[in-house]
C-alpha cells in the first residue's frame, strides 16, 4: 500500500491565530478520515468568517488540543521560523520482535503537511506609502492593513480547505476498510522538536517503522 | 436470481446515497429544514437512515421523503437549485418596520427577483449495457462503493460550509434581524440550462464519481462564486431597546401616564383585549382582577404589557416583531389601529370593570393627580373605602403613625389582640402573610406589570406589616369587603387567624392606650350606638346588615385584661360613622359587657323592626 503524501498550501499566521488555523485544519482532516458513525459538529472560526467540521469525538479534540499546544510551546522558543505539522494515519500491523523493531508496525497509508510561517509582527507594506500622497492617520492605515492581512489569511485557509476536499476526493483507494466500531483511523500528530536535529531524527524513527520512505512523495 | 439481488443492493445504495446527498444539501441551505433537524438532533438516538453512510443528520424532513418518491427512478438525474429570492425594496415604507419575516416583506413589497445561485446534479451515470460483478467480487465492490461514498459525502458535508450561499444561510437562520432576501429549493429531475448571463460569475465544482459499477455516482455543484453583486441587507429594523420605564418596574411611579405616539405604537397594543380580536385566544387571558389594575395607566402601554404574551413581554425591543407570534400580534395592531381611539373610553370601563382598584393602594393620592384626565376621573369612580378589620397591632407605636398620618385615613385601625397573642404576632400575620402571600401569588399570575404593583414586597414593606394590618394589601385590592371575594384565601386567612388565636374579634388587645380616659367611653360609647342606629335607619336593609356585621367584627372582646386602650387614633380611622369600636379599648368590666349586649339587642330589635316595615 502506498503512503499518499500532501503537503497543504503554506499559511502565513500571527502567534494568536495558530490555534484557531491548525484547529481547523486538523479536524477538517480528520473529519474526513472518521469514517466511523459520528454526528457532525460545525464549528465556527472567531477570528475569520469560516465555519469547519468535526466529528464530534471528545477524546480526539482533546489530543488535537493538546498537540496544539505543545507546538504553540515550540514555535515560543523559536519564534520567526517556519514549521510544519505532520497529521499521519496509519496501520497496526504484527510483526516479528527484532532488535531495532517493537512487535507492531505501523504502517502509515497517508500523511499529511500542514505548513505554517508563524510572524510575531505583522508585516509593514511599504509599497503603498509609494502611492499615497494625502497624509493618513496611522491609526486608521493599520487598521484597514490589519483587515487586508485578515481577509488575505482567510482566504488562504479557505484554499487550503478546499485542497483537502480535493486531495479526499481524488484519492481514495488508498484508504483502508473501515473496520467495525471503529470511528477514526489510527493517527498520530507530529510536531517539531526542541532542535531541528531531532525533528529529522523524528522522521527516521517513521521510517524505521514504516519500512519504506516516507519523506518523498 | 442473484443478480436481481445484486443489483438490489447498488439500487438501495444509489438511493440512500441521493436521499442522504439531498439531506445535507438541504439541511445547509434552507432555514426552516435546518431548525427542524436541530430539534431531532437534540435527541440522542440514531436512527436508521442516519446509519447509512455513517452521517449522523436527524429526522429526514417529510418534504424529502416525498422529494424521495417522486424521483424515484435513479437513473434519471436529480437537480437541486438553491435559489435566492429578493424582494422589491420598500424599505422606506414605515409598514415595513411591522413586518417579521422576509415573506411578510415580499407581499408588502414588489415583485420579488428569483436567482438560482447554486445548483447541483447528482446522477447515477449507467450504460445500457453492463455486466454486474458476482460473488466474492460484488461484495468487494460493494463495501469499496460504499466507502467512497462515505468519502465523497464527508467532503460535501464540508464543502456546503465553504461556499458563499452558506453565509446568506446563516443569516437567515439567525432571528436577529429580517431580510429582504430568502432561500428556496427546486428539486427536479430535469434543469434548464442556464443563460449566458447567468454563467458569468459562476463556477463549476465536480467531485470525483465514484465507481458503483456498472455506472458511475457523479456529483457536480454550479454555484456563484461572489454573492456581493445581490446588494443583500438585512431590513431597516429598530435597534433594540431596552426599556427601563416599563410600567411595574420598581423604579417607575406606577401611575405614571405615558407619553402617546403619532405611530400609534401604543395604541396598537389596545385592541387585543379590549376589542377581543378574531383570533386572539393566545392573547386574551381574562383575569377579573387584573383589568382593574392597570387602570391609570394608558390602555395602550397597560394591553401592551398584560395582553401580550411572554414572547413579546420579555423582549427588550418596545415591539418586538421578529418572531412569529408577534408577527401576527404585529398584523393585527394594523388592522385595528384605526378605531383605537374610539375605542379608548370603551376599553377603560372595559379594564375598570373588576372589582380590584389599584387606586385604592396607600399610594393613591399621588395616583389620582395623574395629568391623565382619564385616570383621573375613573380613579374617582373607584375611591379606596376603608376596610376596617380587626386588628393586631402590638403597641401604640404602630398606632400614632397612622393616626397622626392623614393621609393613611384609608388604613383600617388595628385590632385588638390578647397579650398571650405576642409571641404568635410573628405569626398572626401568618394568616396575613398566607392571605399576603397568597394574593402576592396571584397577583404574579397577572402580567408582570400587574404583578408588580401586586408583589408582596410591596406590601411587605408597608411598616404595619408585622402589627397584622391589611391596609397595603387589602386597600390594594380596592375591594370595600372585607374578605375577597376569593373564598379560598379567606377561608385559610380565617383559618390561620383561628389558629392563632386572634380571629376572635373580641379579643382584647394589650396594647396601651396613652390617651384615652375611661369616664368618656361609656358616653361615647352609647351616642355612638345611637348614632349607628340613626345611620341604620336612614340606609337599606341590607346595608344595616353589613353595618352589624362590621360592627361585630370590630367590636372588642367581651373578656377584659388590664391593659389600657386608646379610643383617640382607632376613632379617626373610621369614615361615616361606621366605626364604634373606639369605646371598646378601656378596661371593661362584666357591667359594661351586659350593657353592650344590651345594645346589641336593640339594635337588632330595630333591625327587625324594619325589615317588618318592609
Amino acid at each position: 500500500m502506498n503512503c499518499e503524501v500532501c503537503q497543504l498550501k503554506e499559511l502565513e499566521v500571527e502567534h494568536f491565530e495558530i490555534r484557531e488555523v491548525l484547529r481547523c485544519i486538523l479536524h477538517t482532516i480528520v473529519f474526513h478520515r472518521a469514517l466511523g458513525l459520528v454526528r457532525p459538529k460545525d464549528v465556527d472560526l472567531e477570528l475569520f468568517e469560516i465555519t469547519y467540521v468535526q466529528c464530534g469525538d471528545v477524546e480526539l479534540e482533546k489530543k488535537i488540543d493538546e498537540r496544539i499546544d505543545h507546538f504553540i510551546s515550540w514555535v515560543e522558543k523559536h519564534p520567526n521560523k517556519k514549521s510544519q505539522i505532520c497529521l499521519s494515519f496509519y496501520e497496526v500491523k504484527s510483526k516479528q520482535p527484532s532488535w531495532f523493531t517493537n512487535k507492531t508496525e505501523r504502517l502509515y497509508w497517508e500523511q499529511w503537511y500542514v505548513n505554517l510561517n508563524v510572524t510575531q509582527h505583522p508585516k509593514h507594506h511599504s509599497s503603498k506609502s509609494h502611492h499615497t500622497k494625502v497624509v493618513v492617520d496611522p491609526g486608521e492605515s493599520a487598521i484597514e492593513e490589519r483587515s487586508s492581512r485578515r481577509a488575505m489569511v482567510e482566504a488562504s485557509i479557505r484554499e487550503v480547505l478546499f485542497q483537502i476536499i480535493k486531495f479526499v476526493n481524488e484519492k481514495k483507494d488508498h484508504v483502508p476498510p473501515i473496520s467495525e466500531g471503529v470511528i477514526y483511523f489510527p493517527y498520530e500528530i507530529t510536531i517539531p522538536s526542541s532542535s531541528d536535529s531531532a525533528f529529522g531524527m523524528d522522521m527516521i524513527k517513521r521510517m524505521l517503522h514504516s519500512g519504506h520512505p516516507t519523506m518523498l512523495s | 436470481m442473484e443478480m436481481d439481488r445484486e443489483s438490489g443492493k447498488l439500487e438501495q445504495i444509489v438511493s440512500q446515497f441521493r436521499s442522504k446527498i439531498l439531506h445535507v444539501i438541504l439541511d445547509s441551505r434552507v432555514p426552516s429544514l435546518h431548525q427542524q433537524q436541530q430539534e431531532s438532533l437534540s435527541l440522542s438516538r440514531v436512527r436508521k437512515t442516519d446509519k447509512w453512510f455513517n452521517l449522523v443528520l436527524g429526522d429526514r424532513p417529510p418534504a424529502l421523503e416525498n422529494l424521495n418518491f417522486s424521483l424515484r427512478n435513479l437513473l434519471d438525474p436529480m437537480v437541486i437549485d438553491i435559489i435566492l429570492v429578493r424582494h422589491g425594496s420598500c424599505s422606506s415604507s414605515v409598514d415595513n418596520l411591522y413586518v417579521p419575516s422576509a415573506a411578510a416583506a415580499a407581499a408588502a413589497a414588489g415583485p420579488s427577483i428569483e436567482t438560482v445561485i447554486e445548483r447541483w446534479v447528482v446522477q447515477y451515470d449507467c450504460p445500457r449495457v453492463f455486466a454486474t460483478p458476482s460473488g466474492a467480487d460484488a461484495a468487494v465492490s460493494y463495501k469499496k462503493i460504499y466507502k467512497k461514498c462515505i468519502l465523497l459525502l464527508r467532503s460535501l458535508y464540508t464543502q456546503m460550509r465553504l461556499l458563499p450561499a452558506y453565509i446568506i444561510f446563516r443569516q437567515l437562520s439567525s432571528l436577529s434581524q429580517t431580510y429582504n432576501f430568502d432561500l428556496v429549493y427546486k428539486v427536479s429531475s430535469f434543469s434548464h440550462p442556464f443563460s449566458r448571463e447567468e454563467e458569468d460569475g459562476m463556477k463549476v465544482y465536480s467531485f470525483a464519481p465514484v465507481e458503483a459499477l456498472p455506472g458511475c455516482l457523479c456529483v457536480s455543484v454550479t454555484y456563484h462564486a461572489s454573492l456581493s453583486d445581490f446588494n443583500l441587507e438585512p431590513l431597516v429594523s429598530l435597534p433594540p431597546k431596552i426599556i427601563t420605564d416599563y410600567v411595574g418596574s420598581p423604579t417607575t411611579d406606577p401611575m405614571r401616564s405615558f407619553p402617546s405616539s403619532e405611530r400609534g405604537a401604543h395604541a396598537t397594543s389596545f385592541p387585543l383585549r379590549g376589542l377581543r380580536p378574531p383570533s386572539s385566544a393566545p392573547f386574551q387571558r381574562p383575569h377579573s382582577w387584573s383589568s382593574g389594575f392597570h387602570r391609570g395607566i394608558p390602555p395602550t402601554r397597560t394591553q401592551s404589557l398584560a395582553g401580550s404574551p411572554p414572547v413579546y413581554r420579555t423582549s427588550p425591543k418596545p415591539y418586538d416583531i421578529t418572531s412569529p407570534p408577534t408577527d401576527l400580534y404585529g398584523n393585527r395592531i394594523q388592522n385595528h389601529r384605526v378605531s383605537t381611539l374610539q375605542q379608548a373610553t370603551a376599553f377603560d370601563e372595559y379594564k375598570l370593570s373588576p372589582p380590584f382598584s389599584p387606586s385604592a393602594s396607600p399610594s393613591t393620592p399621588t395616583y389620582l393627580s395623574g395629568a391623565n384626565p382619564l385616570l383621573t376621573r375613573h380613579c374617582s369612580e373607584t375611591a379606596p373605602v376603608t376596610i376596617p378589620l380587626p386588628l393586631t397591632g402590638r403597641s401604640t407605636r404602630y398606632l400614632s403613625p397612622n393616626s397622626s398620618d392623614p393621609s393613611r385615613h384609608s388604613l383600617p385601625p388595628l385590632s385588638p389582640r390578647s397579650s398571650k397573642h405576642d409571641a404568635s404576632s410573628q405569626e398572626s400575620p401568618s394568616g396575613i402573610r398566607s392571605y399576603r402571600k397568597l394574593e402576592a401569588l396571584r397577583a404574579g399570575e397577572s402580567p408582570s406589570g400587574l404583578s408588580n404593583l401586586y408583589s408582596a414586597p410591596k406590601v411587605v414593606r408597608d411598616s404595619k406589616d408585622d402589627s397584622g394590618r391589611f391596609s397595603g394589601l387589602l386597600s390594594s385590592s380596592g375591594s370595600p369587603r372585607i374578605g375577597f371575594s376569593r373564598s379560598s384565601s379567606r377561608l385559610s386567612f380565617q383559618d390561620d387567624m383561628d389558629d392563632c388565636e386572634f380571629s376572635c374579634p373580641f379579643d382584647v388587645d394589650d396594647v396601651d392606650v396613652s390617651d384615652s380616659s375611661s369616664q368618656n367611653t361609656e358616653s361615647k360609647r352609647a351616642s355612638e350606638f345611637t348614632a349607628q342606629s340613626n345611620l341604620v335607619g336612614k340606609k337599606s336593609q341590607d346595608a344595616a346588615v353589613g353595618i352589624l356585621v362590621h360592627m361585630l367584627r370590630t367590636a372588642p372582646p367581651l373578656r377584659q385584661d388590664s391593659s389600657c386602650y386608646s379610643t383617640h387614633s382607632l376613632r379617626t380611622e373610621y369614615e361615616g360613622g361606621v366605626g364604634i369600636a373606639s369605646g371598646f379599648f378601656m378596661p371593661r368590666k362584666t357591667a359594661d359587657a351586659l350593657e353592650e349586649l344590651n345594645s346589641y339587642r336593640e339594635m337588632k330589635d330595630l333591625l327587625l323592626s324594619k325589615s317588618g316595615m318592609k
